[in-house]
Parts: C-alpha cells; structure tokens; sequence
C-alpha cells in the first residue's frame, strides 16, 4: 500500500486509541467508591449543597452511567473538560493551556540535549568500542537512567544551585525582577522573544536549564545505547565493505554511509524518549517548582481532583499517541518495506 | 560460567545484598522482632535529635523528625525492591503463556493480542498506575495490581516475537503432526527455547519496575506515612534539599544503586548467553 493509505490507517487507529483512553479514565473515574459528587466536588460538596445539587445537575452526576458517558464525550469534543476543585474551580482547559506550553519548553529542550548527548555519545562509544572510552560512555548513562529523575534533579541542584550558584533553584521565572510578556503563541520564552523582551528570555531561559538538563540526563542513554549497537550493526554490512574497498577513508565511511542509515532506528526510539520526558516530567516539576502540566497532575494527584487527574492523563496520552504516530509515519517514508508490510 | 563476567558478577552482589536485607527485614517484621539499629517509626520520645548529617551512630544520618535514615530505607526495602521481583514475575507468567499461545495458534488470537496490546503501548505506565491509584487509593496492594495490568502487554509480545522466530523449526511442526495439543507443545517445546530472551528482559525490567514504583510513591501512591518508602521519603524530605541534601541524596542513591544491580546483571546474562 502507498504512503497515504498506510497514514490514514496509522490516524484512525490513533484516535481508536484516544478513544479507549477516554472511555478508560470515564471508567475509572466512575468506579471511585462512595458519592460521585462528592469525591468532584471536595469538601465544598458538604459544606454548600445548593452549589452539590446545582453541580450536579449541570454535569448530569446523577444520571445513569450512559447518559455521562455521552455528555462526557460531547464536552470533551467542545473543549470542556469540567472545573478543577483543586484551582478554585477554574476550568481545567485554561489550566491546561496556561500549564501544557511551560512543560512542552522542558520536555523539547529535554528532547533536543537528549538527542545530541545520545548520538554523540553513541558514535564516540561504537568508534572506539571495547576500548576504556566505551565503558567510561557506558557507566555514565547506565548511571543516568538507573537513577530516578527526582534523584539526578537534586544531584545537579546541590552541585549548580547550592555550590556553585549559578543557576536558579525553581520556578519558570523570577518575578521580582522580570516580567512576561503579553501571549501570542502561548509559550512565555518564545513570547518574551517575538516582542523584544529580553530580560525575561534570559531569565526564564536559566530556569529552564535545571529541569530540561534532570530530564536529559535521565533519557540519553537509550539513545546511546541503540546508536552505539546499531552502528556496530551497520559497520558489519556489504555495502561499508564496499565502500571501503572502493578506497574511501575510514572517517568518510562512517559519515557518508554508516551513520544516515543508524539514524533510520534513531526514528522509532523518539516516540519512546517522548515517553520517558513526558512521565519524568511530573518529578521534574514537582523538583524544581516549575508549573507546567506536570506540576497540575501532581497537584490534581494529591487533591483528588479527578476532572483534572483525567484531563492531565488524557493530554499525556494524546501528546504520546501523536508523537508515535509521526515516528511510524517518517520511518514508513524512509523505509519503503514498512508500508507493505 | 557466568563468574568470568565481571559485571554479572557486580550486578550479582548488589542485588543479594538488597534481596538479603528484604528477607531480614520482613522476617524481623513478622516475627515482630527490631532489626535495625534505631526504630524506623519511633515515637517522639524516642527518637534522636532532628537533622543530624550522616555520623558513625547514624549513618545516614536523621530526619527532620529524628528518626534514623539508615532505619528506615532497610525497612522499607522488602517493599520497594521485591516488588520488582512480584510484578515481572506475573507479568512474565501472563506473557508467555498469552504470547505463546497466539504465536503458535495464530489467527484471530493474535489480531485480538497484537491490537490489545497496541493500546496498552500507547498509554505510560505511571500515567494508568497514578489514575489507579487515585480512583482505589494507594499503598503497595494497589500499586502492585497496577503495575501487573500495565506490565504483562510487553512480555506478551516478546513472547510472541519470539515464539513466531521458533515455531517454524521442525521439532514443532513434527509435534504438531504427531498431534500433540497446542498447550503441550507450548509447554513442552516452545517455551523452553523463548526462555532465554524472556529471562534478560525480565531481568533489565525488574530495575525499572522498582523505579516506577518508587516514583509512584513519590507521588504519594505507596504506604501511607509514617510507614516509610525510598520514593515517598525522597519527596518528604524535598523540603530540606538545600540545607540538608543527605536527607533527599540517601534514599535516592539507594534507589539507583539497586536498578543499576539489575542493569549490571541483565547486560551481564545477555552477553553470556549471546541474546541481542
């Protein structure tokens, strides 16, 4: 089949799959023991029960379950992903759209480092394998991700904030000296940069190190080690016993021909390092005082607000669900077998 | 055969070290015996003086509320290490005999496997075990049953890649002539031969099992204070970090050290038995 078709069948399993977290986290959400009104509303459903029984009304708490269900649906398709109880009752979609962009900056700046300390790391370690650089390569990202993120996070802060105090120890910004900017795009770093407020970029740029560098450190070695073994692989191939007999260099063999078809694997592994930032980020947040959504499902967690706990879930799964579903399709562009398969 | 590996064998060390203190410990607990130097859950007046860094009577030093670090990380220990161990282990168990059995039947067993468990790749375990754990409650009977659902998906694949790549080889296709049933031959032949793949997974796996789950109790998933968890005590002492950063170091470097055992020997077992 053509690219298109092997796309479309990619996009409608995607949303089968949305579909199913959806339904899932409804399910959950309503097998929770005792009064369902109670458990969304908190305290609050105690101590005002004409705001319960209004609540209740509006958000159809006490129709039967099919009847949520299909509301629950329709609100969601409009936007409307309920009030969250644990931020004063603001709706959760503009807590979401004030929290996603923050942990979107960390989790790209994550991606980004990740993907150059790994690729670099991994081609240092295949060039000389099996020599001390190699196991001096492999002790540090074995070191990175066995370690929990909460763990490496209060490694670098101790040794930059503490020791050596170069850097910040929390939060997006300092607001006792700088200040956003008015949103365009909704992502305050590139917004401070678009209108030429530069004390900001600077500002929240040193908050964003800590936590982007915490999550890359965490991530990196899954990408060493499949570029490593994947370069080792390809070096074994006719085509680089070719090239080389043709008489090119040993350096020009590697760049020209080795390493774009290592890269091919370097495709599908994107997708499961957006995994790993994505859940690291909740520690991350939690760590270094950052408000992003990560920080917003830990808050939710622990103040049992499920309209919230749900929709951070949801986003989670939607941000994975598209990321593999670019992966798979880039790596059916480049690797015609995949779509006729 | 396995001794000539020096990182198996490190890898080796470390876990029984901790698999040695997991026994101790719950033994202790069961027997209602004290194990450790100091208690791990004193009450006010016998607990030590606040805030003390890491010292020959306290090795770890103590928290903010006095108790001894070193005390609590051992108590905590059959919990947050052998769930490693409980959770692979029915994931594997799940997996193999699911896996198997499709790749060996084939046909609609193995549409209905591969696209339940596409869905089940889509979601991150912490994100499913935290929805868990918010709707039933924490603490380890929960986590545990979480983290078996979202684990035995990707055991049931392996199992499945792995039976397909034996399931060709003649010694089955002459069981299945001479009419063995499929569990026979499931039991009998293929899963023998998968073993060694499924075993280095599991044993790389355990590792990040006790990561996630000492992340969810960082999130305030696991036992309920004041009983302690390596996770949930790295989170409680979140607040002391740039004043008394042992207290948040400890737990955690405890945490990578008992992973990278499992890393050390998974590598370790790989190499020796030549699995890719």
């Amino acid at each position: 089949m053509n690219l298109l078709r092997f796309v479309l069948r990619r996009l409608a399993f995607a949303v089968f799959v949305l579909f199913c977290v959806l339904t899932m986290t409804f399910v959950l959400s309503h097998l929770i023991p005792g009064n369902v009104v109670q458990a969304w509303l908190g305290k609050a459903a105690e101590q005002y029960p004409v705001l319960a029984k209004l609540y209740a009304d509006k958000y159809h708490l006490n129709d039967p379950v099919y009847v949520q269900y299909f509301y629950y649906l329709a609100g969601m398709l409009q936007g409307n992903l309920g009030v969250s109880p644990s931020k004063g009752f603001i709706p959760v979609a503009s807590v979401i759209a004030q929290t996603l962009p923050l942990t979107l900056q960390i989790v790209l700046l994550a991606f980004v480092i990740c993907i150059i300390m790994g690729l670099a790391l991994g081609i240092l370690s295949a060039r000389y394998h099996n020599t001390p650089v190699d196991t001096l390569i492999r002790v540090f990202y074995l070191a990175g991700y066995s370690s929990p993120p909460y763990f490496i996070g209060v490694v670098i802060l101790v040794i930059m904030s503490l020791y050596l105090r170069i850097l910040p120890t929390g939060g997006a910004y300092n607001p006792l000296i700088v200040s956003p900017s008015p949103v365009i795009t909704g992502f305050p770093i590139l917004d401070a940069l678009l209108q030429g407020n530069f004390a900001f970029f600077e500002n929240a740029s040193l908050h964003l190190i800590l936590p982007s560098l915490t999550l890359a450190l965490v991530t990196f070695g899954v990408i060493t080690r499949l570029a490593r073994s994947s370069l080792l692989d390809v070096m074994q191939m006719d085509y680089i016993r070719t090239a080389r007999s043709k008489g090119l260099d040993e350096g020009t063999v590697f760049y020209r021909h080795a390493l774009p078809n290592a890269a091919i694997s370097m495709i599908t592994i994107s997708s499961l390092v957006m995994t790993f930032l994505l859940t690291g980020s909740v520690f991350v947040e939690y760590l270094f005082s950052y408000p992003g959504i990560g920080q917003y499902a830990y808050t939710a967690l622990q103040g049992s607000d499920y309209p919230g706990i749900m929709a951070t879930v949801f986003v989670f799964a939607a941000i994975i669900v598209i990321t593999n579903l670019v992966a798979d399709v880039l790596y059916a562009y480049v690797d015609p077998e995949i779509r006729l398969g | 055969m396995m001794t000539r590996n020096k990182q198996s064998v490190i890898g080796l060390a470390i876990i029984m070290t901790f698999v040695v203190v997991a026994v101790v410990m719950e033994a202790s607990a069961l027997l209602g015996v004290q194990a450790t130097p100091y208690p791990a859950n004193p009450l006010p007046n016998q607990a030590s003086t606040p805030l003390l860094p890491p010292s020959l009577a306290h090795p770890f030093g103590t928290d903010n509320l006095g108790r001894d670090v070193f005390s609590r990380i051992l108590v905590a220990t059959p919990y947050d290490f052998m769930i490693g161990f409980v959770v692979v282990g029915s994931a594997v168990l799940i997996g193999a005999f699911l896996g198997g059995l499709a790749g060996l039947r084939g046909g609609l067993l193995d549409e209905f496997l591969m696209r339940f468990t596409d869905i089940f790749f889509a979601l991150p375990v912490l994100l499913i075990a935290m929805v868990i754990g918010a709707v039933l409650g924490g603490g380890i009977t929960n986590m545990s049953v979480a983290l078996m659902i979202t684990w035995w998906p990707s055991y049931a694949r392996l199992a499945r890649g792995e039976t397909l790549k034996v399931a060709h080889q003649n010694y089955i296709e002459a069981s299945r002539l001479s009419g063995q049933r499929p569990h026979r031959i499931l039991f009998r032949h293929v899963i023998p031969n998968i073993s060694g793949t499924m075993l280095v997974y599991a044993t790389l796996d355990i590792g990040t099992v006790i990561l996630v789950y000492s992340g969810l109790t960082f999130l305030g998933l696991g036992n309920r204070p004041p009983a302690p968890d390596w996770g949930q005590m790295v989170a409680a002492y979140n607040g002391w970090v740039l004043t008394d950063p042992w207290l948040a170091l400890i737990p955690g470097l405890v945490i990578s050290i008992g992973v990278i055992g499992f890393s050390l020997l998974g590598d370790g077992i790989k190499d020796t038995l030549g699995i890719r």
